[in-house]
């Protein structure tokens, strides 16, 4: 009896943990993915650079390729959706960041506008630590003041959208279908964005159902806090000396 | 205090130490990875000297940015110049003979009959002869200028190809010096190889 009564305890025990574990091996499998280099590479440049006229597959290609790839967005969003527990809020925050990115993706590239991909990417790093302690509920404990998160997501997002004109303005893009081109990027960001967002809410919903998760936040956050000034750091040491 | 409560950032209510401690941990954290791994590996800066005890230093010393500053050659200076006439629609490939590791030097530009420079597409590549059908591209896009050093990754022929998408005619020059032995002309259909004279050999 006694027998069947402990195992009975580890069968559910069992239970519980295969899902954790399934989350975990999910999220490794993302890391290869996450860890892949971040400008637009060669090969995939030159073979853009060669094409006349629009290209509006290759483009779109290569936007989401940018988003799912670049840890620096992917970092950010994380930080951003955190704390979100309704889709609806989800979507108001990740509306806001679009919004802010499309706007200064577009305009950065259409006015020509050129700024130092370095300088701009070390923002990009700030803004994963600036979100961070955002969550940390920093601002409020450490300096007695709280501003909007709303306006911080929109601000941040146009500094994300200068980082994406960078590495779209590198490819030397024809002018005949510079918008057609252009455009496809933005909504190829999109598109990987939103995929993305989905495997990162879906971690996190997970994890949110766990007990761990609020003794974890805080770790979690100073983790992301760290990789945010380390991105900053090294991108400004390319600024300095690459 | 006046707080302005955003509904739906249910935020951590940590306490104000444990923020601190958070921010130094993740500052001091990342600082001592940056200065440890990323700064000798990336950028081959090592102000403690960790990058070469790790070996690290090595990582970033390589990626071209530490070129050869000599590179002798065997054979014979060559030099040549080129012109050709493209009408629109037309094409020209122009190539020379390298064996693996010659160097040339090169700058080509494209004109337009009456005044000003004019757009061309081209490719700069290489043929191998050691592979058969091993075709490698250096350079592509559209452009009226370029020059730079090339060293062959492999023997075989070397060089452009240029069109001339535009509706006006566009005279391609091209200047060389290397230390290739001929070049091979294709136009029409036609190959026009050509023996290229030495630097400074009695005529």
């Amino acid at each position: 009896m006694i027998e069947y009564r402990s195992s009975c305890r580890s069968v559910n025990r069992c239970l519980c943990i295969s899902p954790c574990r399934l989350w975990w091996a999910f999220v490794l499998m993302l890391v290869p993915m996450v860890a892949a280099a971040h400008t637009i590479s060669g090969d995939n440049a030159r073979f853009v650079e060669g094409l006349e006229g629009p290209a509006v597959i290759p483009y779109m290609y290569l936007g989401a390729k940018h988003m799912v790839t670049g840890y620096d967005h992917l970092l950010y969003l994380v930080g951003v959706v955190f704390f979100l527990r309704r889709l609806k809020d989800v979507a108001l925050y990740v509306s806001l960041f679009t919004l802010g990115h499309s706007v200064t993706l577009l305009g950065g590239v259409l006015l020509e506008w050129n700024v130092n991909a370095y300088l701009i990417d070390t923002i990009i790093g700030l803004s994963v630590v600036y979100k961070a302690f955002e969550n940390m509920n920093g601002f409020q404990q450490v300096f007695g003041l709280q501003f909007n998160a709303r306006i911080a997501v929109l601000i941040f997002g146009f500094f994300h959208g200068l980082g994406l004109a960078t590495k779209l303005q590198d490819l030397s893009l024809a002018a005949d279908s510079l918008v057609i081109n252009m455009l496809s990027f933005n909504v190829g960001v999109e598109i990987g964005q939103v995929i993305a967002l989905t495997c990162i809410v879906l971690v996190l919903g997970q994890w949110r159902k766990t007990h761990h998760f609020r003794g974890q936040a805080l770790m979690a956050n100073t983790v992301l806090m760290s990789l945010g000034f380390m991105l900053a750091g090294y991108q400004f040491s390319a600024y300095l000396w690459a | 205090m006046m707080t302005i409560k955003v509904p739906e950032s249910d935020i951590l209510q940590a306490e104000r130490r444990k923020v601190l401690a958070a921010t130094l941990f993740a500052v001091v954290s990342a600082v001592v990875i940056l200065v440890l791994f990323i700064l000798p590996a990336e950028f081959n800066k090592d102000p403690l000297g960790m990058g070469e005890v790790l070996g690290l230093s090595g990582l970033s010393s390589s990626s071209g940015v530490r070129v050869e500053t000599i590179h002798k050659e065997e054979g014979a200076l060559r030099e040549d110049s080129v012109s050709f006439q493209l009408l629109p629609f037309e094409f020209v490939e122009y190539k020379y003979q390298l064996n693996k590791g010659g160097s040339m030097v090169y700058s080509w530009n494209s004109t337009k009959a009456k005044a000003g420079s004019s757009l061309v597409s081209f490719e700069f590549h290489g043929e191998s002869e050691e592979t058969e059908d091993y075709v490698e591209s250096y350079s592509l896009g559209e452009g009226e200028h370029e020059a730079g050093t090339f060293i062959a990754p492999f023997s075989g022929i070397h060089g452009w190809y240029w069109a001339n998408h535009g509706s006006e005619i566009v005279t391609v020059t091209l200047n060389t010096a290397g230390f290739y032995t001929q070049s091979l002309e294709f136009r029409d259909g036609f190959v026009n190889k050509k023996p290229l004279e030495q630097v400074g050999a009695i005529k």
